[in-house]
Formats: structure tokens, sequence, C-alpha cells
């Protein structure tokens, strides 16, 4: 058994350092972005929207049906053969618009459900008091609904940055593709993986933190 | 006096400017950077035969070159897709390939190779490969060779995006095919138990591979005249001595 070269591992992590930032911009946009269009498709689908409902029903069906490997593949190589202009969707476009769709679809059936959890006697309550739809929605049920639904929506964040590690196979050199290279060139697969998974492990654990101390927050109202 | 001096200024600046403007679209290449000797990375810097020879083209030609790199597998189809002018990945010339692109000249030429775990008595040679499972990598030129062999029925091809060479040290797979002069280098600089299996088996030619359109075609143009100066001043030569020992640039 080859003894563990942790010079090897130390000099790597600087070097790795460098495509951590792009790991998180790919995940960070495609969140942002998933979080809209998500909370759009879970609004089409409670209020039962005519066709608009229909075809979220279709796009959520397939984005939730299909690996991302191969969404990413179908924007990324597949549609610039369909139309030669798509070409200008590079590898980091391809798989933020690839993370966005994927996890759109799963968050949007999460924030739905967290939307309908919240209790039809409120609703009731609210409507009766006179509020408008409008105020319904952000004081009674939105507030009510974000506290449900974080906590799945942290862990499909979670899922998104491990996801970008995928970005590789369309030319993108994040950080995994960063290891992968690095592997290759040196043959020591282990410490260059190791290093690798620590940092994703690290960046996952800030992050529950993060989740934690949002959670207390948003509690605040329920323990006395 | 002064306007005259500013539109001089200009003048000059467009002037030299000129040829800077024809530069402004670097060539785009493609290459795995997992492929040692050939590309491959150490601390961030890519290196290899194919990035000093596709340097080396560059500066003939006067072109920038921008590195794009991407599992083997993806290549052709960023190349087909338009996001890479060219390829840098010792790609073998097939008569599949040709149906789909054009070549430059041949700038390797090589041999496909067997390798084992070391000590395996057992595949001596590619004939010693029947009934054994064979690491290639996926899309690669030797997965095609293995089943074009009269036996390739009886081989268990296994298809890797990468570290195929660790899979057979570890001895997940038999042996693996990949060409002579990266494998001798690997066996060579590289802490891994392997060993080549008899000699090379089929003869390949490198080149560059480029799509059939007008510019594609213009493009190869430029890259037969740079390889045939970097040919007649000794350049390849010399690049193919320092990491191979050996000129591998003539047939």
């Amino acid at each position: 058994m080859d003894v563990l070269n942790v010079e090897y591992m130390l000099g790597l992590v600087p070097v790795l350092l460098r495509y951590l930032p792009l790991t998180l911009q790919l995940a960070g946009v495609g969140m942002v972005l998933a979080l809209i269009l998500a909370c759009l498709f879970a609004v089409v689908r409670v209020l039962r929207i005519p066709v608009l409902n229909q075809l979220t029903i279709v796009f959520i069906s397939f984005f939730r049906g299909t690996p991302l490997l191969v969404q990413l593949f179908l924007f990324y190589y597949g549609l610039p053969q369909l139309v030669s202009a798509l070409t200008v969707i590079d590898g980091i476009t391809a798989t933020i618009m690839g993370l966005t769709m994927h996890f759109s679809a799963y968050m949007a059936e999460s924030i739905r459900a967290a939307i309908i959890g919240v209790d039809r006697s409120q609703t009731e309550a609210a409507l009766s008091i006179g509020m408008t739809n409008g105020q319904l929605m952000r004081r009674i049920v939105l507030p009510q609904a974000t506290r449900v639904a974080l906590p799945t929506l942290m862990n499909y964040f979670i899922d998104m940055i491990k996801a970008t590690s995928l970005a590789f196979t369309l030319g993108v050199t994040e950080l995994m593709g960063a290891t992968q290279k690095e592997a290759a060139g040196s043959f020591l697969y282990f410490e260059a993986f190791i290093v690798a998974a620590v940092m994703y492990w690290i960046v996952v654990e800030l992050l529950s933190k993060l989740q934690g101390y949002l959670e207390i927050r948003l509690n605040r109202a329920y323990s006395r | 006096m002064k306007a005259l001096l500013i539109n001089t200024l200009l003048l000059f600046s467009l002037l030299a400017s000129a040829p800077v403007l024809a530069q402004e679209n670097p060539i785009r290449v493609g290459m795995s950077g997992q492929y040692f000797p050939f590309t491959f990375v150490e601390q961030d810097e890519l290196k290899g035969f194919d990035v000093e020879v596709m340097n080396a083209l560059g500066k003939e030609m006067g072109r920038d070159i921008k590195y794009e790199t991407a599992n083997f597998s993806g290549l052709f189809g960023m190349l087909e897709s338009g996001r890479i002018d060219t390829v840098a990945n010792q790609i073998t010339i097939t008569e599949d390939r040709q149906k789909a692109y054009i070549f430059s000249d041949p700038y390797v030429y090589d041999g496909a190779q067997v390798v084992t775990k070391e000590g395996n008595t057992e595949v001596e040679s590619v004939e010693d490969l029947k009934g054994k499972t064979v690491a290639v990598n996926l899309g690669s030129n030797f997965e095609a060779l293995l089943r074009e062999l009269p036996y390739a029925d009886q081989i268990n091809i296994k298809t890797y995006e990468s570290n195929l060479e660790r899979d057979t040290a570890l001895g997940r797979v038999d042996a693996f095919v990949m060409d002579r002069v990266s494998a001798s280098q690997i066996i060579k600089e590289k802490p891994l138990p392997l060993e080549l299996a008899g000699s090379p088996f089929s003869r390949i030619i490198n080149a560059y591979p480029f799509r059939d359109t007008e510019a594609g075609r213009a493009l190869r143009d430029e890259f037969n005249k740079a390889l045939a100066t970097l040919r007649d001043k000794g350049t390849l030569a010399a690049i193919s001595e320092k990491w191979f020992g050996t000129d591998i640039t003539r047939p």
C-alpha cells in the first residue's frame, strides 16, 4: 500500500480553491433562478391557472423524470445541432440552465406542498376580515409556507452544489473538473479526490449552519 | 500642429492594431487535459506534448491559442457544435472520422499497445486478450481497433472516461489499450505497477481534425503550412525528444 502523499495534498489545496468560486457561482445563480421559477410554478399549480397549469405539469414531469446529465447534454450538445445559433450557449450557461430547470421542477413541488399545508381555515379567516388575495399571501400564507419549505429547499441547494460537479462533462473546469485533471496528471487519485471531497463537505457544513440559524429565526413566533 | 500629431498617432495606432485585430479571434483548441504526457495538468498548469506543439503552431501562425478542456468523449461534440476549432488530443485518423471531419497532415506516428498490471503472465500480447476484460477510453480509436480483431466478440471491452490506468493497476480489468509512447512514459514516470504486454499491434497516425466547412478547410491549410515549417526547422522533433526521448513526429 502506498503511503499517502500529504505534501501533494497540501499543495493541491490552494490550486483547487481557485475553482471553488466557480462551483459556488454555478450553484448560487442556479439556485436563485430555480427559486424564482419554482415559485411561479407553485403559484400556477395552486391557483390552477388554465393552460399554464398543464404546461407546468408537463415541464415538471420532464425535468423531474430525466437525469440531469441527460438534460445538460441536451442543452449543450443537442440544441446547437437543431439551431446552429444556439452555439452561443457555452458550458457555464448550459450548466446553469440545466441546474435551474432540473431543480426548479423539484422545488416547485415542495413549495406547492408548503403553500397547501397552510390550514384552510386561516385563509378563510383572513378573507373574512377583508384581506385582499395579495395581503392574504404576503401576510398569512407565505410566511408560514417559507418556514415549512426552508429545510427542503436548503436540501435542494446542497444537492445543487454537488450537482455542479457534472459541469466538467460540458468543458467547464470547476472544482471537480480541476481535481480530475490534477489526478489524471499525477495519478494520485485518493489524494486529489479526498481534498475535493473535504472542500465540498466544508461548504455544505457552512450552509447547514446557515440553515440552522434561519430556522431559529423563522420559528421565533412558535417558540414560547 | 497638435491635431496633426493626434492624427498621426491615431493612424499609427490603427496600423499597429491591424495585425492585432486579425488575431482577435484565437484558435479554440479542445483537449482532455487527462492524457499524460500529451495533455495533463500539474498545479493548475496545462502541460504536455500536445500543448507545446500547439503553442509552437500558434506562434508560427501568429495566432493566439485558447485551450478548452473537457472529457475526451465530449471533445468531438464540441467540435461538431462549433465551440472549438480543432482537437489536440492525439486524434487518430480513421475512416469513420474522415467521413465527418477533415484532417491536417499527421504530426504523430505511434502504435496501439496492450498494457497490463506488473507481473501479469496471462496477457503477453494482443492475442492473449481473448476472454479478457480490456479497458479503453470512451470514444477513442483504441476501442475501434479492438473491435476489428477477428476474435473481438471474445473480448470484454470496458469503456472509461478517464483513469483506466489506475483500474488496470488495481486489477479490476486485465489490461488496457493505449498508444505506445504515452504508456511507456506512464510506466517510467508514474507510481503505477504496470508493464507493456508485447509489441504494438496496430499503427496509428494522429492529426488535427477540423469541421468540413470553408473556415475549417482554411484553418486546416494554415495548420499544414505551419506544421511543415516546424518540421523543417526541427521544432517538432525537438519537442518530441524532450517528452519521449525519441522522434514520434516522423513515420
